[in-house]
C-alpha cells in the first residue's frame, strides 16, 4: 500500500479536523468582526475611562502573540479559578484577539471618514447606533475589505496554534495521521493544500467585496502616479 | 517565581530572540533576492515565486515547522530542530518580505532611474548606489512590521519540542505549579519586545515619509 | 575631427502607432546653443531623449563628437549596458522635474556620478563639486537634502550635476516649466552664463526671450517635423512659414 493511500485510508481524520478549522475559523472571525464593530463605536463615541479601557486593550492585545494569549486562557486562568475546556478557551482566544485587530484596522479607517457624512445622517434623523450600523460600518467594511482578508488569513493561520492546547483542528489531525502511520510529508502536504485552498477562497470572497467598492467609489484608490 | 524560573525564563527568551534574528537576518535579503526575480520578469521563475509567496502567506507556522523537521528526513535531510525552526522561520518571513520589497520596487520612480542613466551609470551602479539606498528606506517600516509579526507568531516551534519564551511557561509551572506567574512575565517580556519594534517603525515611517516628499 | 558635437540623421520613432518624429535630422556643433522650440506633442522631448538614447528611435543614427550613439560601430547590433553608460557619461542632461537623488545631499549628488562612474578621486570631485555649486549661486546648500530646496535651488543642483562630469553637450529637457514663475529667472540666469562661456547646450523650451538671447540656432518642430531652422534674429522677425508665424502670435 501507498503513502498516498494510507493517508486516503484515513481520510476521515483529516476531513474532521479540516471541519474543526473550517468551524473555529468562520465562528471565530464572523464574532470578532461583530465585537470588534462594538468595541470601535464605543472607542469613536465615547469619551472617558470606557473608551480609554478599550482602547489599552486593543492595543496591548496586538502586543501578544496568540500563542500566548491561549496559553493565559488555558494554562493561566485556572490559577484564578477559572477552568476552561480546549474548544471554549480556543474561541474565546480567537475572537478576542482578533476583533482586536479588526478594531484597529475599522477605527484607523473611520478617522478618515469625511465629516460631513456623519452630519448629514444626523440631519435625515439616523440616531447614533442607526448611523453607525446603516452609514458608518457598511463604508468601513467596503474600504478596509483588503486589509481585513489579510487580517482574515492570519486568524485561518492562527488556529493551527490551538493544536497545542489539544483542540483537534486540521495540523493535529495531520500530526495524528502521521505519526501512527509514519507519513508525514504526505498529511502535512495535504494540510498545507488545504489551508492554502482556504485563503484562496477567502481571497477570493474579499476581491468581490473590493469590486463592490471601487463601484461605488470607496476603492483604496490605486491612483498610478505615473501618468 | 523563584531565582531558577527567572533564569529558565531568561533562556527562552535567548531562545526566542537569536532564532528570530538568524531568521530576520537571512529573511530581509532573501526577501529581496525574490522581488528582484520577480520583477525580472523571468517567464517559470516569475510564476514559481507567485506560487511560493502565495503558499507562504497561507500555511501556518505550526504546520509548516512540523512539515519540515518530520519531512526532512526522508529525503536524506536529517534536521536537528533548531536548523528545522529556522529555515521554517526564514522561509516564511521572505514571503512577506518579497511584498515589502516589490511594493518599493515597483513605487520607485522612472524619473531616479533616468537620471542614473542619463550621468552614465549602468544597471549594477545605478542599483546599488541609487536605487537601493531609497527602496532600503521605503522598505524598511514594512519590513520591521514583518519582524513583530515574525515574533509572534515564532511561539510555533515550540511544537517540535524547542523551549522557546512560550513553552519555557509550561517547564516552570511543571515545577511550581503555578502557570499564571510565568505566563505573565513572558506576556510581559514579550510585549516589551513587541512595542520596541512598533516604536522603531513608526520612526522609521517619519524618515520613509521625508524621502518621497 | 569634426566639430560636430551632438549628429542627428534622419530619425524617426513611432509610439504606440503614432509617428513623433518624422526624419528628423538635426547637427550642433562646439559650443554652440541650439533651442528647439514647437507646441506641446511636436516631439521636442522625444528628440532631446533618442540624443542620449533614453529613447530607442526606430530608424536613423545618432552621433556624438563623431561616435554613434546606441548602436556598434558594426552598424547593426546594440550596444551593451556599460558601453551606452559610457556614452551617457559625456552627455549631461537636465530634466524638467529635476530628478535629484532624494537620499543624497546636495553635495553628493553632485559627486554621485563623477566619482563611481568617472573614478575621480573624492577629494577631487569633492573641491570640483563646490567650485560649481559657487557657481550656480548654491554653495551655502551644499549639505542640505534636496527636499528642503525650492524648484529654483533644485533645477540650479541639477545643473551643477551635470556639469560635474565634464560633458561634451548638456541637454535640457524643458528644465524652467515646472518651476513658480518667479523661480524661472535664477535658472535662466544660469543657463545664459553657460552658454556664454561656450558650453554646447541643446534646449528644449518654452521660453522665447530665453531662446531668442542665448540660442545660436532655434530648430521649430512641428507633428514630428523639422518645420523651420533659422538663427533667432530671422526665426522671430521672418519667419519663413505660417506654421511658426501661428506658434509666435499665441507664445510671445
Amino acid at each position: 500500500m501507498s503513502r498516498w493511500d494510507i493517508l486516503w485510508d484515513h481520510r476521515a481524520t483529516i476531513i474532521r479536523g479540516f471541519e474543526n478549522t473550517l468551524i473555529l475559523f468562520s465562528v471565530s472571525s464572523v464574532a470578532a468582526f461583530l465585537l470588534s464593530s462594538a468595541i470601535v463605536l464605543v472607542i469613536q463615541t465615547h469619551r472617558g475611562a470606557l473608551s480609554g479601557f478599550f482602547r489599552t486593550i486593543v492595543d496591548g492585545m496586538r502586543m501578544l502573540p496568540f500563542l500566548m494569549y491561549a496559553y493565559i486562557l488555558y494554562y493561566g486562568l485556572p490559577s484564578l479559578g477559572i477552568r476552561l475546556d480546549a474548544w471554549t478557551a480556543g474561541f474565546i482566544a480567537l475572537i478576542t484577539y482578533h476583533a482586536a485587530y479588526f478594531a484597529e484596522i475599522l477605527r484607523g479607517t473611520w478617522a478618515t471618514l469625511p465629516k460631513g457624512q456623519t452630519e448629514a445622517a444626523r440631519a435625515v434623523g439616523f440616531g447614533n447606533l442607526a448611523m453607525y450600523r446603516r452609514v458608518i460600518l457598511p463604508q468601513l467594511m467596503l474600504r478596509t475589505a483588503p486589509v481585513l482578508g489579510n487580517q482574515l488569513i492570519v486568524c485561518l493561520k492562527d488556529t493551527a496554534f490551538l493544536m497545542i492546547i489539544t483542540v483537534r483542528e486540521l495540523t493535529a489531525a495531520a500530526s495524528a495521521v502521521q505519526s501512527t502511520y509514519f507519513i508525514p510529508f504526505e498529511a502535512f502536504v495535504v494540510a498545507i493544500a488545504l489551508y492554502w485552498l482556504t485563503s484562496m477562497a477567502i481571497e477570493v470572497l474579499v476581491a468581490r467585496i473590493g469590486l463592490v467598492a471601487e463601484r461605488r467609489g470607496l476603492g483604496y484608490g490605486h491612483v498610478d502616479s505615473r501618468r | 517565581m523563584d531565582q531558577a524560573a527567572f533564569s529558565a525564563l531568561l533562556a527562552g527568551a535567548w531562545t526566542t530572540a537569536w532564532i528570530s534574528a538568524i531568521a530576520i537576518a537571512v529573511g530581509v535579503p532573501l526577501g529581496l533576492a525574490l522581488a528582484l526575480l520577480r520583477e525580472a520578469r523571468v517567464p517559470v521563475v516569475g510564476h514559481l515565486i507567485v506560487l511560493y509567496v502565495s503558499l507562504g502567506r497561507a500555511t501556518p507556522l505550526v504546520t509548516l515547522v512540523l512539515f519540515i523537521f518530520l519531512a526532512a528526513p526522508l529525503f536524506g535531510f536529517p534536521l536537528d530542530r533548531y536548523t528545522a525552526a529556522v529555515i521554517t522561520l526564514i522561509l516564511n518571513t521572505a514571503a512577506f518580505n518579497a511584498e515589502v520589497w516589490r511594493a518599493a520596487i515597483r513605487g520607485f520612480p522612472r524619473e531616479q532611474v533616468e537620471a542614473a542613466r542619463a550621468a552614465g551609470m549602468t544597471r549594477p551602479l545605478y542599483f546599488r548606489r541609487i536605487m537601493l539606498p531609497q527602496i532600503w528606506i521605503t522598505s524598511l517600516p514594512g519590513l520591521v512590521n514583518e519582524m513583530t509579526f515574525l515574533i509572534k507568531a515564532s511561539p510555533a516551534i515550540a511544537v517540535i519540542g524547542i523551549v522557546d519564551l512560550t513553552r519555557v511557561t509550561n517547564r516552570i509551572a511543571a515545577v511550581t505549579y503555578e502557570p499564571l506567574p510565568p505566563i505573565i512575565a513572558a506576556a510581559v517580556i514579550y510585549m516589551v519586545l513587541i512595542s520596541a519594534f512598533v516604536r522603531l517603525q513608526r520612526r522609521l515611517d517619519e524618515r520613509a515619509h521625508r524621502l518621497t516628499m | 575631427m569634426s566639430t560636430l558635437v551632438v549628429e542627428v540623421r534622419n530619425v524617426s520613432k513611432t509610439f504606440a502607432g503614432v509617428e513623433v518624429l518624422r526624419d528628423v535630422s538635426l547637427s550642433v556643433a562646439r559650443g554652440q546653443t541650439v533651442s528647439i522650440l514647437g507646441p506641446s506633442g511636436s516631439g521636442k522631448s522625444t528628440l532631446l531623449r533618442c540624443i542620449n538614447w533614453l529613447e530607442e528611435p526606430d530608424r536613423g543614427e545618432i552621433s556624438i563628437a563623431g561616435q554613434r550613439i546606441g548602436i556598434r560601430p558594426d552598424g547593426k547590433t546594440l550596444m551593451s549596458d556599460r558601453e551606452l553608460a559610457a556614452m551617457r557619461a559625456r552627455i549631461g542632461m537636465v530634466f524638467q522635474s529635476f530628478n535629484l537623488w532624494p537620499h543624497l545631499s546636495v553635495l553628493q549628488n553632485v559627486t554621485e556620478a563623477p566619482i563611481h562612474v568617472l573614478g575621480v578621486p573624492r577629494d577631487e570631485a569633492i573641491e570640483r563639486a563646490e567650485r560649481l555649486l559657487d557657481k550656480v549661486g548654491i554653495a551655502e546648500k551644499r549639505d542640505a537634502y534636496p527636499y528642503v530646496l525650492s524648484g529654483g535651488q533644485k533645477q540650479r543642483v541639477a545643473i551643477a550635476r551635470a556639469l560635474a562630469m565634464n560633458p561634451e553637450v548638456i541637454l535640457f529637457d524643458e528644465p524652467t516649466s515646472a518651476l513658480d514663475p518667479e523661480l524661472v529667472g535664477e535658472v535662466l540666469t544660469v543657463m545664459r552664463a553657460l552658454a556664454d562661456e561656450g558650453m554646447t547646450m541643446v534646449v528644449v523650451t518654452h521660453e522665447m526671450a530665453f531662446a531668442r538671447e542665448a540660442a545660436d540656432e532655434i530648430v521649430f518642430l512641428d507633428q514630428g517635423r523639422v518645420v523651420e531652422r533659422a538663427d533667432p534674429e530671422t526665426f522671430f522677425n521672418k519667419p519663413s512659414t505660417d506654421r511658426v508665424r501661428q506658434f509666435l502670435q499665441r507664445y510671445s
